[in-house]
């Protein structure tokens, strides 16, 4: 029998399809276990343990899956400093610690099927300017700040986008995978304005345009110098850490420094002003400028303060952390609007399972349902095989196309896909039907009939979905993008394949 | 054309058409009603109204929990979630129209412990957005209405059958609105989104019963609606049974498909109604009509 080309273009999707989801060679024969989430300045993400990366062994030993995970770190750890040694895809990180690592980890994916936060779990904000519409332009500004932030936070799965509706509103969609940083609100809608001024005039700000880098996580160039005891009983904590300027700025600094006196003090000789640090528009630090500033422009320069605390840990917990804050907003400038969240949803991985089970349940009932009425109806073996056979395809092309093209698939997108697989069912009905009509027609001329009514079907749908594409923020893309896939997958490859299967069963 | 007897439905289609019409006054007077009680053209949930939803992964019962936080937290509503197959219950759900920060306080106070991602979810959802939500919603669905009717009008090309495609779709909508707000369901974004299926779904059948009957010659008229009719009702019904089976599953589970399979259950069994009475009568009329002429 000679198979038409239709079939065959069919076939090579369908393939193609099936290497998009399980990859080559098939992830299901891969090992190991997933890192899903590092506990921020823990000692393993100090180590470069990192979301994303898949352990292979602990201590030599070959961890195969979740089960061989648990067992190895089980009784490793009594209480006193043992050494961990975790090989992984990217690296080789040897611990000495005394708990376990405060890592997340999950059984390693069996496909490239994404799916989205409110099956998989994590965070997603909408937020929008406060008391202000912004354009796209300024709504683009403020998620490159906003993701330098975040980046600086070692926040890296997530996503973080423009996104708008059909009002003309702008918003900024963040979604972050994995587990929630408890203070994910505060990261993303803080404006965090920084000023430096010298005698009231602003000499840099926050931000890259004036700040070229800033020193962290380098003991030699930022750190806490010295811890004190303070009059009043209390501790005091300094910290300093270099920051290095533009050369714009550097030349803004010396220029007003130029025209300052030096004062002479035993201390050493400073300038007559100080170099004053706001933060939120409130004055934090003074800090003395020393004399070379005055001779020419200098790019590095240290910025320092304190923090007390009623005993010495809290002192100096209380200066590091200002001191992280202080590096975060000059790193990446202030938000340039007041912002407000509308909309955030924090998503336990937990149900997202169980829901999947129910979906794969949900489909298996809604195939038998429909391979029994169209059993029924049609009472041939042949035809009603084909027509589950080509809308079981059909879904896995939507699935291939989704992961080829990394569409995360949400709720709104798996309903999208079984509007697409009813939709392309009611089409193969008509394709059958018109099949074996009695006309005195030729069976190619009678399939390009039903063609005919599927086309007009399949452009009603078409248009009816494009409006779902912004309404809504576009929280509900995900259904009109796997509908309009699936359909067009339909009329493109699956119905002319089935009309060739249709053709050759009846002739 | 050889003069065949007249049937029950050559006699009797036109009166047939009553009960599409009548249906369709009654839901109209019910919409009206039901507008002037509530201001609105449905009963929305919070997905819509904005507010906060909690699902906390414990074996709380959702009515003494509604119980205990109905003057902590605005308008509760609480649910079960149940494993489909052990049938044990694996969550509770707990709805209000109060902020998100301040439910999870609330919540936390009354469970004594932090809420993490780990034992709940927690979704909220400012006002004014889901205002704009529900606004934008209602234009994308009569934005589709319009192109889909549009597109109807480029197939067809005649005023009579095209408008009667879309008065079944509108009929299809507009019935399953009424019978929704009948039953006091509450809507969601998910809900929206059905209708939006529903015009899909039910432009199809009707899609074809037109062309059947006005592009093809073969066969009596009679004939024509009857070859469409078996078409069409297997479409419709196995569309029907494949989400009853799928809604069972579902039921105990999700409550965002739950609404989505049970909008299209019962457009679908409108669909049925509209197309094979409101849209036959329609057309039977408009080609009798034409061939007196």
């Amino acid at each position: 029998m000679k198979i038409n080309w239709k079939i065959w273009i069919l076939i090579i999707v369908l393939m193609f399809s099936l290497i998009a989801i399980f990859g080559i060679p098939p992830k299901i024969f891969k090992t190991g276990v997933l890192i899903t989430s590092v506990e921020l300045n823990s000692t393993s993400f100090e180590q470069g343990l990192r979301q994303g990366q898949i352990i292979l062994e602990i201590d030599g030993n070959k961890i195969n899956n979740l089960e061989d995970y648990t067992n190895a770190l089980k009784d490793k750890y009594t209480g006193e400093k043992v050494k961990t040694t975790f090989l992984t895809n990217e690296l080789e990180v040897i611990m000495f610690s005394e708990k376990n690592p405060n890592i997340a980890v999950a059984q390693l994916p069996a496909t490239n099927i994404k799916t989205g936060l409110d099956l998989s779990g994590g965070a997603r904000a909408l937020i929008q300017a406060k008391d202000q519409k912004l354009s796209a332009a300024e709504t683009q500004d403020l998620i490159n700040v906003v993701s330098t932030r975040l980046n600086v936070y070692g926040i890296k799965d997530m996503n973080i986008l423009p996104v708008s509706d059909l009002s003309g509103n702008h918003y900024m969609l963040i979604e972050i995978a994995g587990a929630t940083p408890n203070d994910l609100e505060e990261l993303i809608a803080k404006q965090g304005k920084f000023e430096a001024k010298i005698a009231n005039e602003t000499v840099f700000i926050g931000g890259n345009k004036d700040v070229a880098s800033v020193c962290r996580n380098d003991a030699t160039c930022a750190g806490i110098e010295t811890c004190q005891k303070s009059s009043d009983g209390g501790y005091f904590c300094n910290f300093r850490f270099s920051v290095y300027l533009s050369d714009n700025a550097a030349n803004k600094v010396y220029s007003v420094a130029k025209e300052l006196e030096v004062n002479v003090t035993p201390q050493g000789n400073h300038l007559s002003e100080q170099l004053e640090l706001f933060v939120e528009d409130k004055f934090t630090t003074g800090l003395n400028i020393a004399e070379i500033f005055k001779e020419r422009p200098l790019t590095q320069i240290a910025i320092s303060g304190s923090e007390s605390g009623k005993d010495q840990p809290e002192a100096f917990e209380a200066s590091e952390k200002q001191m992280q804050k202080l590096q975060t907003i000059l790193i990446t400038g202030s938000l340039p609007y007041k912002l407000e969240i509308v909309k955030l949803d924090t998503i336990s991985p937990t149900l997202g399972k169980d829901f999947i089970n129910s979906i794969l349940f949900a489909g298996l009932a809604a195939i038998l349902a429909v391979s029994l009425v169209i059993f029924f109806r049609y009472r041939k073996v042949k035809s009603s095989i084909a027509l589950i056979i080509t809308s079981l395809s059909e879904v896995a092309i939507i699935l291939g196309v989704a992961s080829f093209i990394n569409w995360n698939l949400d709720l709104p997108s798996i309903a999208g896909i079984l509007a697409a697989i009813g939709t392309g069912i009611d089409s193969q009905i008509i394709i059958l039907d018109e099949a074996k009509e009695s006309t005195g027609l030729s069976i190619k001329q009678r399939l390009k009939r039903a063609f005919a009514i599927i086309l007009g079907a399949y452009f009603t749908a078409l248009v009816a979905l494009l409006p779902l594409l912004w309404a809504g923020a576009g929280l509900l893309k995900g259904f009109a993008i796997t509908t309009i896939i699936g359909i067009s997958v339909g009329v493109l490859i699956t119905r002319p394949a089935f009309t060739e299967m249709v053709k050759m069963i009846e002739e | 054309m050889e003069q065949e007897k007249k049937n029950f439905h050559d006699k009797y289609y036109k009166i047939l058409l009553l009960i599409p019409v009548a249906l369709i006054i009654l839901s109209l007077i019910s919409m009206v009603i039901f507008y002037s009680n509530t201001g609105d053209f449905i009963n929305k949930d919070i997905s819509l109204t904005g507010g906060t939803s909690a699902t906390i992964y414990e074996k709380i019962s959702p009515s003494q929990i509604k119980e205990d936080l109905q003057d902590k937290l605005l308008e509760v509503n609480t649910r079960a979630i149940y494993d489909i197959i052990t049938r044990e219950q694996k969550a509770v759900i707990i709805e209000t129209t109060t902020e998100g920060e301040e439910t999870k306080e609330v919540l936390e106070d009354y469970l004594g412990y932090k809420l993490t991602s780990e034992n709940s979810s927690i979704e909220f959802t400012g006002s004014t957005l889901s205002e704009s939500f529900y606004k934008q919603l209602l234009i994308a669905i009569l934005i589709a209405f319009v192109f889909m009717g549009i597109v109807v009008f480029i197939i067809f090309r005649t005023f009579v059958p095209s408008t009667a495609v879309i008065l079944s779709a509108f009929a299809d909508i507009l019935m399953t609105l009424a019978l929704v707000n009948i039953l006091g369901m509450k809507m969601s974004t998910a809900g929206i989104v059905a209708f939006l299926m529903l015009i899909g779904y039910s432009v199809d059948t009707d899609i074809l019963l037109t062309t059947r009957i006005l592009k093809r010659q073969d066969g009596s008229l009679n004939k024509r609606i009857f070859g469409a009719f078996k078409t069409g009702m297997t479409m419709t019904l196995t569309s029907l049974f494949a989400i009853v089976f799928a809604l069972v599953v579902v039921k105990s589970f999700s409550i965002v498909l739950t609404q989505i399979f049970t909008i299209l259950a019962i457009g679908l069994g409108f669909d049925i109604l509209n197309t094979w009475i409101t849209n036959v009568s329609i057309l039977k009329w408009y080609v009798e009509y034409k061939e007196k002429k």
